[in-house]
């Protein structure tokens, strides 16, 4: 068996690892894409695009989270939590304590990388089940969400700053705009090119890949399994804990519950673009895509005028639906290869 | 291999369609004459809970009566979160709404929001409860007013029973639900200069157990009465009441069944019911108002409250 794997050659390797799924989905969203356009041609509008575009990036942002997790064959249930952490910090800083809102952002950002270290930590040292590790951190994470304004909302994060002190954080990560798309595009794109360069192009990336295909054989092979799972939740974290500044510049205040559910979200947003749940298999292209299809059913099935109970079904159908893809995929590849 | 990916294109195009028929007959019967038809949304905290389904039906009574002026459309996150409903309101505008009635989830996080769609020439009207954004008009409950109805409404019964004197508890949802927060305000002002003490507030985050524990709490600390601020408490003050099989004066807010059961088998003295569909069906009626150029003349509205006690029911 072991010898026959080795054999695969690399571009068979490629379309294995989720190509197929992602031309398809993508397929889908294009469908979806017309039927929302042909319904309501507001929804093709320059405005609604950019709108759109806007919604679909912190999806994209918590989905780039979750895949990476994924990929290496774990699960981060804590990215949700992480995001309110990171929210109720930045803004309980600014708003009570009155720091300036980008030392604010630092000391957050070292609080949540702080989370995703243990995540790691906690799954590759400890061998615990990512599914109890995370879940632990979740709740964890949520709480320290709580107190950190003393289990209250936070004003307005210019309450002591002044409006226009914080006006420039607003701009950059939610109302500001550079060449006509929003910010928050802009930022959702350029960790997407990074961090997809960091999986596709680098040695960490392979490790990621290599200790969720098969952690024994990574590990023999002389892959620090540790440092590559923490590797994969510092990357969670900080992707999070960015969204979680997106929520803040965006509400202006901190909310308790904010992030609530997100690390669900983002397993759609990566399972639905060919992210395998056992590991070792995903392309980001493909979140780009799950997020897509989230980020358009919102708007779109608003658009059409369609009951959020709706919504809900539809999304859930495409997410099992994607899955049994992936496991239907791995089955009939398995079960080939025995065959040769 | 191929025909699963057919298989799955299917499934996803059925999907979507699916999607399309849901909605397809109010959307082609609205988009038919679109030349005068604007567009109105409706933005609630949620679409579970029966207060926004009223607010809804009142809504959408005034659009039916005015179709050839509105397209009227509602919409509302699947929870109660700040994000979610900035997004509705994104959705809105860039779907070209001329007049966003919103129920805001917060009154500060959504009121960048609601200015930037306002910059865009979007007519913003409060339905039950406002932002820190001015809009063209609000109508909701006056909870300080409506509170104090409670507050009211308790003393008479008591002053009934000959009590003149003793503790009163109150069960709250949050230190900062603004609307719970107002009502407790007004209720203490009804018990000013009488002979009454009311306990430290007990807040119980609108969880109907929880609420029931502090009031069990409150009735063996000897209360004759207790006020619960919105429906989870007010079920807990009902139920701590009936089990605890003494004559304690309880008085709530809003209605569930299971509020009404507890009027109607007397552990619950009333109950004040908001009146949602009055908020949607006057919202409605100032959005025609706005799009017609009319001036809205009262901006503040006060739907009021109606007490429901056991002989009304």
């Amino acid at each position: 068996m072991m010898k026959i794997n080795d054999h695969i050659p690399l571009k068979e390797l490629f379309a294995i690892r989720g190509m197929a799924q992602v031309v398809t989905v993508t397929f889908g969203l294009v469908v979806l894409c017309i039927i929302f356009g042909i319904l309501n041609p507001n929804f093709f509008s320059g405005e609604n695009t950019l709108n759109l575009l806007r919604q679909i990036a912190p999806i994209l942002l918590i989905g780039i989270s979750q895949s990476y997790v994924l990929i290496t064959g774990n699960i981060d249930l804590s990215i949700g939590s992480v995001v309110g952490m990171s929210t109720m910090i930045a803004s309980t800083l600014m708003s009570k304590g009155g720091v300036n809102p980008w030392i604010a952002l630092l000391i957050t950002m070292a609080a949540c990388l702080t989370v995703g270290a243990a995540n790691g930590l906690l799954v590759a040292k400890c061998k615990l089940p990512p599914f109890i590790a995370t879940l632990g951190t979740m709740t964890i994470a949520r709480g320290i969400a709580q107190l950190a304004n003393n289990n209250y909302n936070t004003d307005s994060i210019g309450k002591i700053l002044g409006d226009e002190a914080v006006q420039g954080f607003r701009d950059f990560f939610y109302y500001g705009s550079f060449l006509g798309i929003y910010n928050t595009i802009w930022i959702a794109l350029v960790l997407w090119i990074a961090f997809n360069f960091l999986l596709g192009r680098t040695r960490t990336g392979r490790h990621i890949y290599a200790v969720g295909s098969n952690v024994e054989a990574a590990r023999l092979s002389g892959v620090s399994v540790t440092a590559t799972t923490v590797k994969a939740f510092l990357v969670s974290a900080f992707c999070s804990c960015v969204v979680g500044f997106i929520l803040c510049a965006q509400a202006g205040m901190g909310a308790m519950d904010a992030g609530n559910t997100y690390e669900l979200y983002a397993v759609a947003a990566a399972v639905i673009g060919g992210v395998s749940t056992l590991g070792g298999q995903g392309l980001l292209i493909g979140t780009v895509i799950g997020a897509s299809i989230w980020g358009v059913l919102q708007n779109g099935l608003q658009f059409a005028n369609v009951a959020v109970a709706w919504r809900n079904i539809i999304i859930g159908s495409i997410v099992i639906v994607s899955v049994l893809l992936d496991v239907i995929v791995r089955t009939g590849a398995k079960s080939k290869k025995v065959m040769k | 291999m191929k025909k699963f990916l057919a298989l799955l294109t299917c499934l996803l195009l059925i999907a979507g369609l699916f999607a399309a028929c849901g909605s397809g007959g109010t959307d082609e019967a609205a988009s038919g004459d679109t030349a005068e038809v604007a567009k109105v949304y409706l933005i609630t905290m949620d679409q579970m809970d029966q207060h926004w389904q009223n607010v809804n039906k009142g809504a959408e009574e005034v659009a039916a009566a005015n179709s050839d002026l509105v397209e009227y459309k509602w919409s509302a996150p699947d929870k109660k979160d700040d994000a979610q409903q900035i997004d509705k309101v994104n959705n809105a505008v860039a779907d070209g709404a001329k007049v966003i009635m919103i129920a805001a989830n917060g009154p500060d996080a959504i009121s960048s929001a609601l200015e930037e769609a306002a910059g865009k020439g979007v007519k913003i009207l409060y339905v039950d409860s406002p932002a820190n954004f001015p809009g063209e008009a609000t109508f909701a409950t006056d909870n300080k007013a409506a509170g104090k109805t409670a507050g009211e409404q308790m003393l008479a019964e008591l002053q009934a029973q000959g009590i003149t004197s003793g503790d009163i508890g109150i069960i709250n949802v949050k230190p900062d639900t603004t609307s719970c927060v107002l009502r407790e305000e007004g209720f203490r002002s009804a018990f000013e200069g009488t002979g009454f003490n009311i306990l430290t507030t007990q807040f119980c985050e609108g969880d109907a157990a929880k609420s029931q524990d502090a009031a069990a709490n409150f009735i063996s600390q000897g209360c004759v009465a207790i006020f619960g601020t919105n429906e989870g408490g007010t079920v807990g003050v009902g139920n701590a009441i009936k089990a605890s099989g003494k004559s304690v004066v309880g008085v709530g807010f809003d209605k569930s069944d299971t509020i009404l059961g507890l009027v109607k088998d007397g552990s619950l003295l009333c109950t004040m019911a908001q009146n949602p569909d009055q908020m949607g069906k006057l919202g409605m009626e100032a959005a025609i108002k706005l799009l017609n150029g009319e001036p809205i003349d009262n901006k503040n509205v006060d739907t009021g409250v109606s007490v429901i006690t056991k002989d009304n029911l």
